[in-house]
């Protein structure tokens, strides 16, 4: 196992534990805030720091980047949906005329946790495909 | 469809029994992706194809074949 798909072990592992303790935690202390639960992603931000001496070679590059490409497709989806998603919730159903600041922050992070899953799970899978140099 | 196959695993047990690892590093790649190819889960790019086919002092078309179905 290269250091990529260490982080990417990392990242799709996380996620879950994430949902896991978000789900979990929901009838004790309500879904707003059992998001918090979600801070625990930023464990992430140490990734970098595994397998920093390792060189990626073509194939690694390759998989790398179809999984960065799927990972960036996943979070314009994940952005689209929480999106309309806060509309519907705070116009369409709440009957409010404006929506808090801060659902907009909720959304940049959902686009960067599923970003950031997606281009993790793509890794584990890619690793494991028929791959030919060239087609990215 | 085309499938290129390689006879890698053949050549490197010609050459002295050489290890995925020794092939790996004379032609500048990482073993995982020796394995792939030996496994038929990877197509190399033309420049690791010509790495490998100099590290056996063969040609590319020794190396690989290319099926065209």
């Amino acid at each position: 196992m290269n250091a990529e798909q260490k982080r990417a072990w990392l990242a799709v592992v996380s996620g879950i534990i994430c949902l896991i303790g978000y789900l979990i935690s929901i009838p004790f202390v309500g879904p707003q805030v059992a998001v918090a639960i979600f801070g625990l992603y930023g464990i992430n931000g140490i990734s970098g720091l595994i397998g920093r001496k390792e060189r990626p070679d073509e194939r690694d590059k390759i998989i790398a980047r179809q999984a960065t490409l799927g990972g960036f497709a996943a979070s314009y989806g994940a952005l689209w949906v929480g999106c309309m998603g806060g509309w519907l919730g705070a116009f369409a159903w709440k009957g409010q005329e404006q929506i808090s600041v801060h659902v907009l922050g909720a959304i940049a992070s959902l686009g960067f946790m599923v970003m950031w899953f997606v281009r993790g799970a793509a890794i584990l899978v890619l690793y494991r495909r028929r791959l030919e140099a060239g087609h990215v | 469809m085309s499938e290129i196959t390689n006879c890698i695993r053949r050549l490197r047990f010609d050459h002295h029994e050489m290890t995925q690892e020794e092939l790996a590093r004379k032609v500048g790649c990482t073993r995982q992706t020796i394995i792939a190819l030996e496994a038929g889960k990877y197509t190399p790019s033309l420049a690791l194809a010509f790495h490998l086919a100099r590290a056996f002092g063969r040609t590319v078309e020794e190396v690989f074949t290319f099926h065209d179905a």
